[in-house]
């Protein structure tokens, strides 16, 4: 999934201060679940907002919507008939949302709810971990489902490094040591043999492109 | 024609080595580095040059090692994969060879954020082991990575560090290995102050038959105060300061407590000394360089050899 | 000068487990006091979300109280923790539009009280107005309309 977080009330203030009519628009996918671009999400963000102008005496109408997916045509067209009737539009998506509401609507003027921030996955209740940094070829077999692209502070492919201590990483002592991880792991299920050989350096290209990445997939186009 | 190694030397020619580490200055004059190799060089074999040690922006150790070459020591130069790139790393490697440079450590070095630049990007494009391997290649089949061959290749000796004393301890000795494997020539080690631990990880590497692959130079960072050692144990991950060491050094008043870090750092080298596949000593006097002619002395390892 | 005779408007969400028969004590003092008080009761005070806190205070509530059960006593084990977690998190939204977060209060009922619902109400009401109405110009309509 990926995880984004509220910005702050004045940056979001600030973004719509030069607009009386905005659309908060929030995303049912991934955000929600991470809660913080999800229906209770917005109905929170509008209300603050609101009681906010009112506290200031501005005027300020916001219509709440909540979009199935905000990355997608077919979901962002249901805010076709509404568009045009604000001034600005607060999405509570991720980026991709964000620019994707912006692609199809180009006239509109849309503004970031959010700080997006990793791929992760829900660790418990109101504990999310980023553990994919999306670089395009995948390692995880080598390294027991552990990434240490992700996990380890220092990306290392041979690891660990000096400052693995108690199954801590020196960087921070609530975060586990990606490689100790790999190797108990590793221990665990006898396939140590897989640390033999030096793992060659990453080939970056494939997560940083030339630009954006790109997936074409002729079989699922219409 | 090309200057050797001094430090390759004196291994090579079955002398108990003797390297140590300068920090370079927080500011771009040259006098402070000039001072602390003129101090060095008639006790030590060649010198360390950090590179950005701990994530703290101070002069390149490609430039400081340039400087103590021109005063006629043999530097290390210490390369971390923290701040710089693929290209920029083959490209230094290549500088440092062209300047006359001829030993390199190879490092991930310290995290960015225990620096004073937490806000940089880390790039570490490549890992530590990456770099020894490339290194290596450089120098062996003269070619960079991807193949693309040199027109003159580099001629360093190549080092790496371990610490034996970080986790988890049944992989450091494979991972010493690994570092051999990928070409590694010397060994530098985190700083030793407890020797038994140590012990077990040399006989560990003795089974494996790794003193005969490469060389091992035992880490040494005199003690300076009490609060220096309690700070080593408890604040710096990886560091193994057993409580003899900190009560010996609180059993001595304040004023006696840096003479009692020599001797320490002292007993520390000669033990080493007598460890079978230790072959040299590395001296990390943090802060305190101008300490190392005094350890030499009194460790008997002055005057050095001439190779 | 307490609270009900400084006209606050009072929110009253409650855990139901606190008074068996809330709904029959509640309602004279609703009957009495109108519009100035209004009860929420939840089956557990942790089913409580800054939503609710944040409509209560935009639908006219100069104080919103969220009373649970005693620590260690909720039905559901964690539910009043929960609540007292999220009414911080309301807490501080309501902050950052520079609202006092005194508007927003959490009441541990003591383990054992037999305190009826519309007593402990009678308690909150008697207490001194720390927090006057809330700074909201109320464009009225809309907060009434606004029904949680």
């Amino acid at each position: 999934m990926i995880t984004a977080e509220r910005k702050p009330l004045s940056e979001i203030k600030e973004m719509i201060a030069p607009y009386r009519k905005v659309l908060v628009v929030g995303c049912g996918s991934c955000v929600a679940e991470c809660a913080a671009g999800g229906e209770k999400e917005v109905g929170l963000l509008a209300s603050a907002l609101r009681m906010d102008a009112r506290t200031e005496g501005r005027d300020l109408e916001i219509k709440e919507m909540t979009l199935d997916r905000q990355c997608v045509y077919e979901f962002i067209d249901q805010l076709t008939e509404f568009i045009d009737q604000y001034d600005v539009v607060l999405s509570l998506g991720c980026g991709a949302g964000v620019q994707a509401v912006a692609e199809v609507f180009p006239r509109a003027i849309i503004v970031p709810a959010l700080n997006t921030t990793f791929v992760g996955e829900t660790k418990e209740a109101g504990l999310w971990v980023e553990n994919c940094r999306g670089c395009g070829d995948c390692k995880l077999g080598f390294f027991a489902a552990v990434c240490p692209i992700t996990g380890c502070a220092k990306g290392l492919f041979n690891g660990p490094c000096g400052g693995s201590q108690d199954g801590k990483c020196e960087v921070d002592p609530d975060t586990p040591c990606a490689w100790q991880l790999i190797i108990t792991r590793l221990e665990e299920s006898g396939r140590m043999n897989l640390l033999d050989k030096v793992y060659p350096p990453a080939d970056w290209s494939k997560q940083q492109g030339r630009g954006p990445r790109k997936i074409v997939r002729e079989d699922q186009k219409i | 024609m090309k200057e050797e190694s001094r430090l390759k030397n004196v291994l090579q020619g079955g002398h108990f080595a003797v390297t140590a580490e300068c920090g370079p200055p927080k500011g771009a004059d040259p006098k402070a580095i000039q001072k602390k190799g003129k101090m060095l060089k008639a006790f030590v074999d060649s010198v360390n040059v950090t590179d950005n040690q701990t994530g703290v922006v101070r002069l390149s150790s490609l430039a400081a090692c340039a400087l103590l070459l021109k005063d006629g020591l043999d530097p290390v130069l210490q390369m971390v994969t923290r701040d710089r790139n693929r290209i920029a790393l083959q490209s230094d490697i290549l500088g440092a060879s062209a300047l006359g440079i001829r030993n390199i450590l190879c490092l991930s070095g310290d995290h960015q954020s225990f620096g004073n630049q937490p806000q940089a990007k880390g790039v570490f494009d490549i890992d530590s082991m990456q770099l020894i391997q490339l290194v290596r290649q450089m120098r062996d089949k003269g070619v960079i990575l991807g193949g693309e061959r040199l027109t003159e290749p580099p001629h360093l000796f190549v080092g790496a560090v371990e610490n034996p004393f970080a986790d988890p301890f049944s992989y450091r000795v494979l991972r010493l290995e690994k570092k051999v494997a990928a070409g590694a020539e010397f060994i530098q080690t985190q700083c030793v102050y407890n020797i038994v631990r140590f012990k077990e990880w040399m006989e560990q590497a003795g089974d494996c038959g790794i003193p005969e692959k490469v060389y091992i130079l035992g880490g040494v960072t005199p003690l300076k105060s009490t609060r220096m050692a309690e700070y080593m144990s408890k604040q710096v991950a990886g560091m193994d300061v057993p409580d003899e060491i900190i009560k010996r050094m609180k059993s001595v008043p304040a004023d006696k407590q840096r003479e009692e870090g020599i001797r320490i750092a002292v007993e520390t080298i000669q033990a080493l000394k007598g460890m079978k596949g230790i072959h040299g000593v590395h001296i990390m006097a943090i802060e305190w360089e101008d300490v190392v002619p005094q350890l030499v002395e009194e460790a008997g390892l002055a005057p050095r050899p001439t190779v | 000068m307490d609270q009900k005779s400084a006209g606050l408007k009072i929110t009253i969400f409650f855990c139901q487990r606190i008074d068996a028969d809330q709904d029959a004590h509640r309602r004279p003092l609703e009957k009495e006091l109108g519009s100035q008080i209004r009860f929420f009761p939840l089956p557990c005070s942790g089913r409580i979300e800054p939503l609710h806190l944040l409509r209560a205070l935009e639908s006219g509530a100069d104080k919103v109280y969220v009373v649970t059960c005693a620590e260690g006593a909720c039905r559901y084990r964690e539910g009043n923790i929960r609540a007292k977690k999220r009414l911080a998190y309301a807490q501080g939204l309501i902050e950052e539009i520079g609202l006092a977060k005194d508007h927003l209060e959490l009441i541990h009922v003591l383990a054992g009280t037999t305190t009826t619902i519309a007593q402990l109400a009678e308690e909150l009401l008697a207490r001194e107005a720390f927090v006057g109405p809330l700074p909201v110009d109320a464009p009225g309509q809309e907060r009434q309309q606004r029904q949680l």
